[in-house]
């Protein structure tokens, strides 16, 4: 049904993708895997027609095509299911079964609109549900289900899924996966995009792996175990990229006893000393990144104490947490972690404005020296300072999102994703920079699902899996190939 | 039905606080009446609700309707249907354009037509020559057929009614209505499921600004004359009138019957303060007033629900970038 | 239009402080439509004609300013202007005409504060300033009828008078006001933590929130700046003709919006500056002048106008795009 041969695409630089293969026949489950930045997404985004291949062919139904637009991937019988669902709340289940499909005509009722998606939602498990209701009143696994009846509906022949299971429970996962095989049975070609090797060997005869922008030759799950995929997706990276550690841990200065919020399912407990880097490790959806939201004030704490520096602390809303000094950097930078429209000056000193000003009236020198200095100190070009952020590179932008809390004087940085969106080069500094921070004193807690770069920066180490930790020791304790299976497989990781 | 079941208790509600002072509510030419006098704010709600479930709202259908207006009563001469017909659908032209724009800007409406509301108004007193025009004496008899009654229908009141079914067609057994619902209810997800946003926004736009000249048009003609600067306070009874009935800001959200609740309880609302002998111009304290107690009820219990998150601290919706 | 090399270099020039280019777009404008102005139209190029153009911008402009805080908060615009300066200036007369123009001043600072504090609630609660500050400003005007039952109020009094038809170093003193509080509203949004503050939650409110920006208050702020900027042009237009009417202003919230929209202040906030709206605010004026002086009629001037208004949103807009 779909065979791409020698996919290249580079960005700038970068290399994304050097040598790719990919072949899925008729009703088949091909799992794709790789480690973030491996190159899943850019050939997930050239298949849909939203980026082109420099080389590289690519056959659909034995015929070589070009895929120049999404538009026409659609035309193709190519259908994407982003993480983000694109089913609309306020219309019917029926509307959104049947969504931009122009066989029907202008006219239509909704009970016949019903009636036509009856047979779709019947093969995912929906059969149930009143197709009249609105989309909103149903769960994020049922919309999930929708999502792939529309597949259905559309006789889509290739269909790729991109972590459709990220942000579910336990049962309402092996819905989405009956709905998965149903869609295969119709002899539609399925991608099936994942983190969860379990689901792997469940689901999808073969597999592919990508590395570094190249693929395997993709292997039927029966005869590889979970080692032997995960050795083949995590390949050797340079070890400099990390500095050394200068073995952290001063004296306690937060403590979280038996803390439950939104996104974790187990009550964690864990002590962050001075100058200590711990980090958690876990994908989308696993909870890794719960406790730092929890602390930031952005989650409510549904149970559990905290204290700080010794003195009980309630992280009630990001304006109380930003008082006592706990800086917290998201993962979505462009939103806020950045004012893109802004120059450097602003933005490194938009944490403490009453710092740099004298009446209200802002003091320019002290602007200046303290832009200054939070640019020494992060490697940022001081002759740049009056460009835009938006204008700048990811490295960079990271650099500006993070080095904004140096003035604050926290005591603790939490960062979620610290290299997302940022080149290799970049990449070391950051981490260097975050180093540098914690050998001053300051404790910093970060969230990453590149488990590369949690055992390689972190002083301690914790693995995510389903709002569980699973485990939370020295990193020294821990091998890359153990902390992947903790948070893909946890089953096995015994 | 059991969203509007609290709409429908609130109009009740009321028209009974005013009709026991007001017995000719009980009567078929209070209810003519009631029906004539809604015609203006319910057509023009009906347009600007669609924009609105869009998530998209038009601000220049006032000056819209007077342009309209005046250019209805201008073609007079060619008769009264043709002037009608003429007006409303370059009006719907105009606004298509408008949509059409919008779309491919990706500007946000409400900054856009704020643009046009200026300049129509512009055009409308430029067409007018800056004055009151009449329609000749000679053919005042042409257009009485617009003010004659049967029992309680009179042809504005019937033709509330039909756009008001139109509409409601459209909205509910159409694939191009209900694409307006999509793109307001989630334009980026609408994007995904491969709906263009284009269509919908051509046809909502089309739709206000055709309905505002409609109105504009059939008011005129039917007083015989029009003036450039009218119907400048349409444009807040209009969006009262939705948001009453349940019409979301956010858009993707509101339904002709919704509106036409909210078109109801805002009349029976005036014509009630007037009943009590309350000066005209207490309208618009009281519509004023309405509408921020609305607006304050549909905000207050989202805006307690996102303090503690960043997700919904974002700006406005719609085409803001 | 403008050479590739020296769009170049202008760019790298302003890159430096950018938000800028379209200030001087707008400047430049200006100074096009006054060269062309003056060579075609006679009377135009003398200095009271510039004065009867500054003057007719003034009552616009500084409204226009306050505006351009709202605007540059990230919160498009208020409707409710004309309203609430009909509602101060019916306050404003009746107040003086009792207890004398202190009162009269002070009452209308306090309400004006108060008007501006209660929409800035309102804008934040609903997310949607258009509809909030709509709703307002009927609600303005109503009590603006109500306090004057619909008739003329009037006062008298020297200091009045001044106020309203004084000439300092015969330039009127609404210009003077004009000129005062633009260069204090550009003070206020470049050199103050306030302005800062409104700036940056303009450019990016979840990162200002997420920075321990309080960008809730920060929007009330601006709102209350806006109304105090209105309070201001109530009281000249009620010394100017010693009398307030509850119609006052009305229709005018179009010219205070065209005004920050011709002076390209970035409508998703957060790029600009007070300035552009005073200039936007001298540039209608101007054109309005010049179509004036050559007699085009009263409809054409405005249908003129809103085309400028919608093609200088367009290009903005798409320039901002490009730009960024």
């Amino acid at each position: 049904m779909l065979r791409m041969q020698n996919i290249a695409k580079r960005y700038g630089a970068t290399l994304a993708l050097e040598h790719v293969d990919l072949e899925v026949a008729a009703g088949e489950v091909m799992a794709l895997l790789g480690e973030n930045g491996a190159g899943k997404s850019t050939l997930v985004k050239i298949l849909s027609g939203l980026e082109h291949p420099d080389a590289g062919s690519i056959e659909v139904n034995g015929a070589v095509r070009a895929i120049a637009s999404p538009g026409q991937a659609k035309a193709m019988g190519i259908s994407y299911v982003a993480q983000e669902l694109s089913v609309i709340g306020c219309l019917s289940v029926a509307e959104n079964v049947l969504l931009g499909d122009t066989t029907i005509g202008v006219f239509r009722s909704q009970s016949r609109l019903a009636r036509l998606a009856r047979p779709y939602l019947e093969r995912v498990g929906l059969g149930y549900i009143d197709a009249l209701r609105p989309a909103e009143s149903f769960s994020v696994a049922e919309r999930q289900l929708i999502e792939i009846a529309r597949l259905l509906s559309r006789k889509t022949r290739i269909a790729i899924l991109d972590e459709p299971t990220a942000t579910l429970s336990e049962t309402e996962i092996d819905r989405v996966k009956a709905a998965v095989r149903a869609l295969a049975a119709e002899g539609c070609a399925v991608v099936y995009v994942t983190h969860r090797l379990g689901e792997v060997f469940e689901l999808a005869g073969r597999a592919t792996i990508i590395r570094n922008g190249r693929s395997f030759p993709a292997v039927a799950t029966s005869s590889v175990t979970v080692d032997q995929l995960i050795e083949m997706m995590l390949g050797r990276r340079l070890d400099q990229m990390f500095p050394e550690r200068r073995g952290g841990g001063g004296d306690e200065l937060l403590v979280i006893k038996d803390c439950l919020c939104p996104g974790l399912t187990a009550p964690i407990s864990l002590t962050l000393r001075k100058g200590e880097m711990i980090g958690f490790a876990g994908q989308i959806g696993s909870g890794a990144n719960a406790i730092l939201k929890m602390m930031a004030g952005l989650l409510p704490i549904q149970q559990g104490s905290i204290s700080l520096h010794g003195k009980p602390f309630t992280p009630s809303s990001a304006h109380a947490s930003i008082a006592a000094q706990i800086a917290f950097c998201s993962d979505d930078r462009k939103r806020d972690g950045i004012f893109a429209a802004r120059n450097l000056f602003e933005n490194l000193t938009a944490p403490t404005i009453d710092g740099i000003s004298r009446l209200g009236v802002i003091d320019r020198t002290r602007e200046a020296v303290r832009a200054r200095g939070i640019a020494q100190q992060f490697d940022i070009d001081v002759n740049k300072l009056g460009r835009l952020a938006g204008n700048l590179s990811g490295g960079n932008q990271q650099k500006v999102a993070l080095g904004k809390w140096i003035g604050l004087d926290p005591s603790i940085l939490m960062v979620e994703e610290p290299t997302r969106g940022v080149d290799v080069g970049a990449r070391a500094e950051i981490y260097r920079h975050l180093r540098r921070q914690t050998d001053a004193g300051l404790s910093v807690l970060f969230s990453s699902s590149d488990t590369h770069e949690v055992h390689g920066l972190a002083d301690r180490v914790g693995t995510f899996f389903r709002g569980r930790l699973i485990d939370l020791a020295p990193a020294s304790t821990m091998t890359v190939e153990s902390m992947t299976r903790a948070i893909t497989h946890p089953d096995l990781a015994a | 039905m059991r969203e509007f079941a609290a709409r429908f208790a609130l109009m009740l509600v009321v028209y009974a606080g005013f009709a026991t002072r007001e017995p000719s509510y009980y009567h078929v030419a209070g209810i003519a009446s009631l029906l004539d006098g809604a015609f203006l704010t319910g057509v023009i709600a009906l347009g600007v609700g669609l924009t609105m479930v869009a998530g998209e709202m038009d601000l220049s259908v006032g000056s819209m309707a007077a342009l309209a207006g005046v250019l209805s009563i201008k073609l007079e001469t060619f008769g009264v249907l043709p002037a009608l017909v003429a007006s409303t659908a370059l009006a719907a032209l105009v606004g298509a354009a408008q949509g059409w724009f919008i779309a491919r800007l990706r500007i946000n409406s409400l900054i856009f037509t704020v643009g046009t509301l200026i300049a129509f108004r512009g055009f409308a007193l430029l067409l007018a020559g800056e004055q009151t025009v009449n329609i000749p004496i000679a053919d005042l008899d042409a257009t009485d057929f617009l003010s004659a009654h049967w029992l309680f229908l009179s042809p504005l009141g019937g033709l509330l009614i039909v756009v008001a079914l139109l509409i409601f067609g459209l909205t509910t057994f159409t694939s191009w209505g209900r694409e307006i619902y999509a793109i307001g209810g989630g334009r980026t997800e609408a994007r995904a499921a491969g709906v263009s946003v284009r269509r919908p926004l051509v046809l909502a736009f089309a739709m206000s600004a055709g309905l505002a000249g409609l109105a504009g048009a059939v008011m005129s003609l039917q007083s015989d004359s029009a003036t450039p600067l009218g119907y400048d306070a349409v444009l807040l009874d209009a969006v009262t009138v939705c948001l009453i009935g349940g019409v979301a800001l956010r858009g993707g959200r509101g339904s002709v019957v919704g509106i036409m609740i909210g078109l109801f309880t805002l009349r029976f609302l005036v014509s009630g303060i007037a009943s009590l002998g309350a000066p005209f111009w207490a309208q618009s304290l009281a519509s004023g007033v309405l509408l921020i107690s609305l607006i304050l009820a549909e905000g207050g219990y989202a805006f307690l629900r996102r303090r503690r998150s960043f997700a919904g601290v974002g700006g406005l919706r719609g085409g803001m970038s | 239009m403008i050479p590739p090399s020296l769009s170049v270099s202008l760019r790298q020039h302003l890159s430096r402080d950018a938000g800028q280019w379209p200030a001087f777009i707008v400047m430049i404008g200006v100074l096009a439509l006054f060269i062309i102005a003056g060579a075609a139209t006679p009377s135009f190029l003398t200095f009271g004609n510039a004065l009867v153009i500054v003057r007719a911008a003034s009552m616009t402009g500084i409204v226009a300013v306050g505006m351009s805080v709202i605007t540059l908060s990230g919160n498009l615009f208020a409707l409710s202007a004309a309203s609430l300066g009909a509602f101060l200036a019916v306050i404003f007369a009746i107040v003086t005409a009792s207890l004398g123009l202190a009162a009269g001043v002070v009452a209308v600072i306090v309400v004006a504060i108060a008007a501006g504090g209660l929409q800035g609630v309102a804008v934040v609660i609903t997310g949607n300033p258009i509809i909030a500050t709509l709703a307002f400003g009927a609600a303005f005007r109503g009590l603006a009828s109500i306090l004057s039952s619909n008739g003329v109020l009037r006062i008298n009094g020297a200091a009045a008078i001044w106020i309203g038809t004084g000439r300092p170093l015969g330039v009127p003193t609404q210009s003077w006001a004009f000129l005062i509080l633009t260069v204090f509203a550009w003070f206020l949004i470049r050199r103050t933590s306030l302005g800062r503050r409104v700036i940056l939650t303009g450019a990016s409110r979840d990162a200002a929130h997420a920075s321990g920006i309080g960008v809730d208050g920060v929007i009330c702020t601006a709102l209350v700046i806006m109304s105090l900027m209105v309070a201001v042009v109530a009281l000249f237009t009620v010394c100017q003709f010693s009398e307030a009417r509850a119609n006052l202003f009305s229709g005018y919230d179009f010219d205070y919006i065209a005004a920050v929209l011709v002076g390209g202040i970035a409508l998703r906030g957060g790029e600009g500056s007070p300035l552009q709206a005073a200039l936007g605010a001298i540039l209608i004026s101007l054109l309005e002048n010049l179509m004036l002086l050559n007699g085009f009629s009263a409809g054409l001037r405005i249908a003129i106008v809103g085309l400028v208004v919608v093609a200088a949103t367009g290009t903005f807009h798409v320039l901002g795009r490009k730009h960024r």
